[in-house]
Formats: structure tokens, sequence, C-alpha cells
């Protein structure tokens, strides 16, 4: 087995208690939203939304709220469950090589007959497969859900927007891992994470309200996972293709760095 | 072939200069003393051992490689035990020593046996562990795979005596099985009886290297005697650092004590002592650049 491997299933074995937590608060975050759309959802949901400014309810995701695979992108892709995944990618991604670094923690692993990019590897490979994993739990939750409530939701669009959801959560995570892998400093890649979803969130909104201002959603990282509405229409080949983009570059750009620099210091 | 070869090494960080020319050789096979105050350059020079940390100038080489250029194969054969110790808590110790020696390929069969002879208990996670016992652990990974050279950071902090003991004659058995052993301590005396060879490093430099008999010799050994009456003149010629209260005298005496002996014979003495000074009284003259 390679090293990075090697250095990725430690990783995973390490953190899995803490993985269990996460599946769960992701399966409630479907099970607190979508049971609730039958009962108070479409026309008297849009009629709420309608009532709202409409840059208002633009800005927010709910100009798409009154069908149910809007009602479900607007609360569990697009928010809550988007940033749960966030919160973790970020702070995973920051921590397991920056934070590790600053606490020390890294010295062994570096001083091990491992090169410095199959850590870099092995940990990058670790944040992708937790993603995944809990992605996977959010879809199951969904599908399930949706099912029971019996809501007009294709499985097919359920799986395009989690494939979306966890690039554009697992890119944004592997931009904090670099960024703490280039600086060795945790609390830099948790901003520079952040600051990407976040922006990318005000960018795409700003986008929308404002015509000359359209382009900024070919540049925000949440305009690639949302933009093109995959619970509806399915997979966007032009957004997974920039989020791949994004997530490989970041890797990349993460595992250079940290060959060229004093640890620890 | 040198097990460490250090040659005018200066490391830089955040405007301070660490190392400021640090000129070093360690033989194969011997277990060699690095002391020096916090601070001195002790763990910038172990760390520049193991790649985390680039020289700014000079060079240096373990097992006769360059250890950036030596890469996974070079520290496959090291050990290293770092002076400020983390491990990852939520792992039992049997873990985190196995995950070790996967990633090594060997050395898996020596856990047992060294958690035992240390006792260390295996099954309980690392943050249930008192620092000493973590730093069982850190010793554990450091030396379990036979290593050609184990790079120890201050090894015995945050053991007790007893444990020290038994570390230091771990420490031989890893050399009598050919082991170099590079160990850094500020407690002096504990690598009086282990090491071959002492460097003593201040402020970035090597001020003295030495056999631990050589420093003996040049450090001398210590006088206290006492007189059935004042001092008389001439008593305390040959000697350094003197002092004379009223009947009592103290000094240093370098060289063979006979002349010494046979002029104190000839003297009114009521009390004499006559004793090694320890690596503690050499350092510190170290330390004032008279050694």
């Amino acid at each position: 087995m390679s090293a990075a491997l090697r250095e990725a299933r430690w990783q995973i074995r390490r953190a899995r208690r803490g993985l269990v937590g996460w599946a769960v608060a992701l399966a409630a975050v479907a099970g607190v939203y979508i049971p609730f759309y039958p009962a108070i959802g479409g026309d008297q949901l849009q009629g709420m939304v309608d009532a709202l400014p409409p840059e208002l309810s633009q800005a927010l995701g709910y100009d798409r709220i009154g069908s149910a695979a809007g009602f479900v992108t607007s609360t569990v892709y697009g928010l809550l469950g988007m940033a749960l995944l966030l919160v973790l990618a970020v702070g995973t991604g920051a921590r397991t090589v920056a934070g590790e670094e600053e606490s020390g923690l890294l010295e062994l692993s570096v001083a091990a007959p491992v090169r410095r990019t199959a850590l870099v590897d092995g940990r990058a490979l670790a944040l992708v497969l937790r993603t995944a994993m809990l992605v996977l739990v959010l879809f199951a939750a969904s599908a399930a859900l949706v099912r029971v409530s019996d809501m007009d939701v294709a499985v097919g669009g359920l799986a395009a927007g989690s494939l979306q959801l966890w690039l554009f959560t697992t890119a944004v995570g592997l931009v904090a891992l670099a960024v703490g892998a280039a600086t060795g400093r945790r609390v830099v890649g948790v901003a520079v994470g952040a600051g990407l979803a976040v922006g990318g969130y005000v960018a795409d909104a700003i986008a929308g309200l404002v015509p000359d201002a359209a382009w900024l959603a070919d540049v925000s990282p949440y305009a690639w996972f949302l933009g093109g509405d995959p619970l509806v229409a399915g997979v966007d080949p032009g957004g997974v293709l920039r989020l791949v983009a994004l997530g490989a570059v970041a890797w990349l750009t993460g595992r250079t760095l940290i060959g060229r620099r004093d640890l620890g210091v | 072939m040198t097990a460490i070869a250090l040659d005018g090494l200066v490391k830089d960080y955040d405007g301070t200069r660490a190392l400021d020319g640090v000129d070093l050789e360690v033989a194969p096979g011997e277990v060699f003393g690095f002391i020096g105050p916090n601070g001195a350059g002790k763990t910038t020079t172990m760390r520049i051992l193991v790649d985390l940390l680039r020289p700014t100038a000079g060079t240096a080489r373990v097992l006769g490689e360059e250890p950036r250029a030596g890469g996974p194969a070079l520290r496959a054969r090291l050990g290293y035990l770092p002076g400020e110790l983390v491990l990852d808590e939520r792992a039992t110790a049997r873990e985190l020593l196995a995950h070790v020696a996967t990633v090594r390929g060997r050395g898996a069969e020596r856990i047992a046996p060294l958690a035992e002879r240390f006792d260390l208990d295996l099954d309980r996670r690392i943050g249930e562990l008192s620092k000493g016992n973590k730093q069982k652990v850190g010793l554990v990974q450091a030396v379990m795979h036979r290593p050609e050279l184990a790079l120890l950071d201050e090894p015995t902090s945050g053991l007790d005596p007893l444990l020290q003991r038994e570390f230091l004659a771990l420490v031989r058995e890893e050399r009598d099985a050919g082991t170099t052993v590079f160990l850094s301590s500020h407690v002096l005396s504990e690598l009086e009886d282990v090491a071959d060879r002492v460097a003593l490093i201040r402020e970035g430099r090597i001020a003295v290297v030495d056999d631990v008999a050589g420093l003996r010799a040049a450090a001398g050994q210590r006088l206290d005697v006492e007189f059935e009456g004042a001092v008389s003149a001439g008593a305390m010629d040959g000697l350094d650092e003197v002092r004379i209260d009223g009947a009592r005298a103290s000094g240093v005496w370098r060289g063979a004590p006979t002349p010494l002996l046979a002029r104190l014979a000839g003297l009114p003495v009521r009390h004499v002592t006559l004793r090694d000074r320890n690596l503690e009284e050499i350092v510190l003259d170290a330390y004032r650049g008279d050694a």
C-alpha cells in the first residue's frame, strides 16, 4: 500500500468517532426540513415568499422554494446541510496540516520515512473520503424522506445535487488545506476557506440581482455548485468541471508548497 | 562514514540566529551527548537532521547524506524523539505504535517487550497518560525499529530517576546492538554515565567537544583543606580559583595529584578532600568561556 493511502486510512481511523456525530447531524438536517414540506409547502410557502421583497428572496435562494425540489435545495442542500459540511471541510482542511503543525503533532509524521507530499496527499484524500461519506448519508436520508413524504423530487436530481454538494464542500476544504500547508497557519487556512465560501455565496447573490455583475456567477464556487439547479435539472457539467479543477489546483498547490519551507517554527 | 557531520551549520529564523556555525562529527557506534541550556540550539540541530528545518548556510550530513536529499530512504534509517513530544491523544498507545511500525515496515515485534520493560499500558488512550508515560511511548517509537542512528531530544525529561536509569540501560544496549545514539540534555549528570563523547553548545556555537574522561582531566579536581592554623604562604600555589577563609582553603588542581599531596604532607592539615569536579561545574566553565 502506498504511503499516501496508509496516511489516509490512519487519518480516517483517528477521526471515526467524530464522523459518526457529523453523520447524525446531517441526517437530522434532512429530518427537520423535508417531512414538513407536505404540510406547509407548495402554494402556501410560495405565497409567503411572494410577500418578501424579490431581491431578498432571491438572495436567500428562496425564489425556488415553491416546488418540492426547490424546497429541498433551499433548506437542506443549499443552506443548513451545506453549512455543516463546509464547517467540517474547512475545519478539517485547515487542521489536518497547519493545525497539526502548530500543535506539534505533525513533527513525528514528517520525521517518519514518508514524503511530505505523501502526507498532504493522504490527508487530502482522507478529507475527500470523509465529505463523500457524509454526503452519502445526507443523500440517503433525503431520498428516503422524500419518498416517505411522497414529494415530487427525482432521485436522479438528488444524486446530482449530492455530487455537486460533495465537490463544492470538498474543493473549499482543499483550499483551506492548501493554504494551511503553504503557510503553516491554521487560522489563515480557515479564513481563506470560509472567505471563499461566503464570498462565492455573496457573488452569486449579486450576480442574480445586478445584470452588469452577472459574470460574478462564473467565478463563484457556490454558483458552480447550485447555479445550474442540479436537484431539478441534473448534473451541470460545467459546474462539476470547475469544482473538480478548483480542488485539484488547491491540492497540487498544497503538496508543492509544503516541501519548500521549514516546518513547525 | 560519519554518523553525523555538521560543517559551518547556520540557521536563522524569525530574525534570530539559532545556529551560528556549528561544526561537529559523530562517529558510528558512539553515544554522543549534546549538552546546552534551553535555547542554545539543540532542538534546532535535531530538527535539521530530520529535515524539518533547512539550513541557512553550511551543510549537515546524516549517515553520509544531506537530510533533504536523503528523503524518506534516509529517515527510514533514523529514530527520532522530539524535544516537545506531541502525540495523538485520541489513539491508544498500541494503535499509534502499530501505525508507526506499519509506516516504517518494521519494529512491531519490539512494541510489547519494550512496553513491558518500561511498564507502559498500551491499551489506554494517549490522552489519559501522564507526561512520563507519553514520553515512554515516544521512546519506544524512536528505537523499536533498531535504527542506525537514534536522535533523542531531551529523552529523559518527564521520567522519574528509576526510569531514567532503565532508559540509559536501554541506550547502552542499543549502542551495543549497533545503533549510534545522539542525545541531548540540559541535565548533565545523566549523560555522564552513558555518553562516550560530549559536545557543549551555547548560543548556537559548539564550545567544547571531548570524551567524558578528557573533560574530567581538563576540569581537574577540587581540593578542600582545613589547616591547624592560618593557611601558610604558598600552600595553594598552582591551584586555580583559590579561596581562603581563615584556616580553610579551596581551589582547583589540574594534573597529576602527587606534587600536591607531597606539599600537603609537610603542612599541618586537619581535614582534606580531593574530588573530581562534576560535569555541571565543567559546563559552567565553558559557559563562562574559560574552558
